[in-house]
């Protein structure tokens, strides 16, 4: 039995709706689709696209695996500080990408706090594609933190306990039950994240500088695009629209669970 | 089907919503102009600004800064600007060819390039032409974007084009980025205008003059918005920019009078 909906709520959700589609209805309303095949197999937006596949790949592989360990850490481990860990965990969430971008630019730009020790081992991340894995890592981190800690919260106990009272060691139990139990939620978070890296701008334009095959992502190309030459920039920002959600419907069962 | 009158109803709210706001609130009578300029002119249009409000009680002057190329499409899709002052000719007259057109357009000002290092000098550029040197980090502002556009034209004009361009490390989005990019000591060199780095800019830069024989002048032209309220407040403002006291404040900020 489904509930009745107000309508009042049906009014808003409708005009949520509308909010989410209306820009990209006007997106593929003005984008000119005679240029469309020119400009999606030019050299300039081929690369982009390949250069953001490949970051926001790395960086969701990069954030699944720090976050699910950080997640386990802050859901299970009892330690002083932990929910200023955990505020500290979220924080990249709610920071502008512009600020990310400056203060990645302090701990590991060229000038920045590591910057020598970096340079030292022979890595410079600012201009290069590294550091725009590292920018695009960096804002989208605590998705996973934060889909993956609401799988171990919601997780029964029993479980685990069972495995313990059975012999089998926390590194056993964790690879065997409360992973394996908590994968849809993973999966989730890694979703969002390369989503989000997907579509990340503001920090891997700041820290990662703008240049075409090494560091312009989609989302720099279609800014790049838009000071020269508006449609294409159109067409750049319906290709990225397409591929997310072509991602997002593809995992759409995994990843919002549909009553 | 009882969704259709709630989204009918729904779109109907942000229509109302939205009624497009004209020329910035500025109503018969108001004094309040909105002014797009370009970003190179960020320091010396806020302080003509203040001057102006100074000097004509009631005034009000809102500024929106960014690239000339950027806020002429804003400019053209009905942004409510009052005054378009660009870094180009080329951007004007696309107000003028594909906008709401523009009226008593006017030069009022010119820039020249430098290129900047940071203050160490780490790649010990000392000349335009280093900017060839193998291992060189430069940013310059995208292709597009005025200064952009100028600083690839002077590389070509001194026939390093090929070699620089093999240096950049980065399309900035505006000079302004260029010049944090080089002060903050990620990249070794930028190319950006005079004013970019006058001594009332505060850029912690160190600036190397490129010859007048390779060097691009750049021309910024200022016009009315001519929407529907072009107003006389704009052409006011104009008249304060090209006037004494406008070019003062920007002699001071490094810029070069318009010519003639």
């Amino acid at each position: 039995m489904r509930g009745r909906t107000p309508a009042a709520f049906a009014l808003l959700a409708a005009a949520a709706v509308a909010f989410i589609a209306l820009p990209l209805l006007g997106l593929i309303a003005r984008a000119p689709w005679s240029q469309a095949t020119a400009v999606i197999s030019s050299p300039e937006a081929l690369s982009a696209l390949r250069l953001s596949l490949v970051v926001s790949t790395t960086a969701a592989l990069i954030t699944v695996t720090l976050g699910v360990p950080l997640a386990w850490v802050l859901t299970r481990a009892r330690f002083p500080g932990r929910s200023l860990v955990r505020a500290l965990a979220v924080l990249p969430l709610v920071l502008p990408p512009v600020v990310a971008g400056v203060a990645l630019l302090a701990a590991f730009g060229r000038r920045g706090m590591f910057g020598p020790l970096l340079r030292a081992a022979g890595v410079q991340l600012p201009f290069s594609t590294a550091g725009a894995i590292v920018a695009t890592a960096f804002v989208s981190l605590p998705l996973v933190v934060l889909a993956v800690e609401s799988g171990l919260r919601s997780l029964d106990p029993r479980f685990e306990q069972a495995a313990a009272a059975m012999g089998a060691s926390r590194w056993y139990a964790a690879r065997r039950i409360t992973l394996p139990l908590i994968a849809p939620q993973v999966l989730a978070g890694a979703v969002l994240a390369w989503a989000r890296a997907l579509g990340e701008f503001g920090a891997t334009l700041m820290f990662a500088g703008n240049l075409q095959g090494k560091t312009q992502t989609l989302p720099l190309a279609v800014f790049q695009e838009g000071q020269q030459d508006p449609g294409a920039a159109l067409v750049l920002a319906l290709v990225l629209v397409v591929v997310s959600v072509a991602v997002l419907f593809a995992l759409r069962s995994r990843v919002l669970p549909s009553r | 089907m009882k969704c259709l009158p709630a989204l009918a109803l729904g779109l109907l709210v942000l229509a109302a919503c939205s009624k497009p706001s004209t020329g910035a609130g500025s109503g018969p009578g108001s004094a309040h102009i909105t002014v797009f300029a370009a970003s190179s002119l960020t320091g010396a249009f806020t302080e003509i600004g203040k001057q102006y409000e100074a000097s004509n009680p009631g005034a009000k002057v809102d500024f929106s800064f960014g690239p000339s190329d950027g806020l002429a499409q804003q400019i053209d899709q009905g942004a409510p600007a009052d005054v378009f002052a660009s870094a180009s000719t080329k951007w004007m007259n696309d107000v003028s060819r594909n906008g709401p057109g523009v009226s008593g357009e006017v030069t009022f000002a010119q820039n020249k390039l430098v290129v900047i290092t940071p203050k160490d000098n780490p790649a010990h550029v000392g000349s335009f032409e280093d900017l060839a040197s193998p291992g060189v980090q430069l940013v310059v502002a995208a292709e597009g974007v005025p200064a952009g556009d100028y600083a690839r034209e002077a590389l070509d004009n001194a026939g390093i084009a090929q070699k620089a361009e093999a240096n950049i490390v980065s399309n900035e989005q505006d000079d302004a980025a260029v010049v944090q990019k080089v002060a903050s000591g990620e990249a070794d060199a930028g190319v950006v205008y005079r004013s970019d780095v006058s001594a009332v800019s505060g850029a912690n830069v160190k600036a190397v003059v490129i010859s007048d024989s390779v060097n691009v002048i750049a021309t910024y032209p200022i016009a009315a918005v001519a929407g529907p309220d072009s107003s006389v407040e704009a052409s006011r403002f104009v008249s304060y920019v090209t006037g004494p006291e406008g070019q003062k404040v920007l002699d001071a900020f490094g810029f070069l009078p318009a010519p003639g």
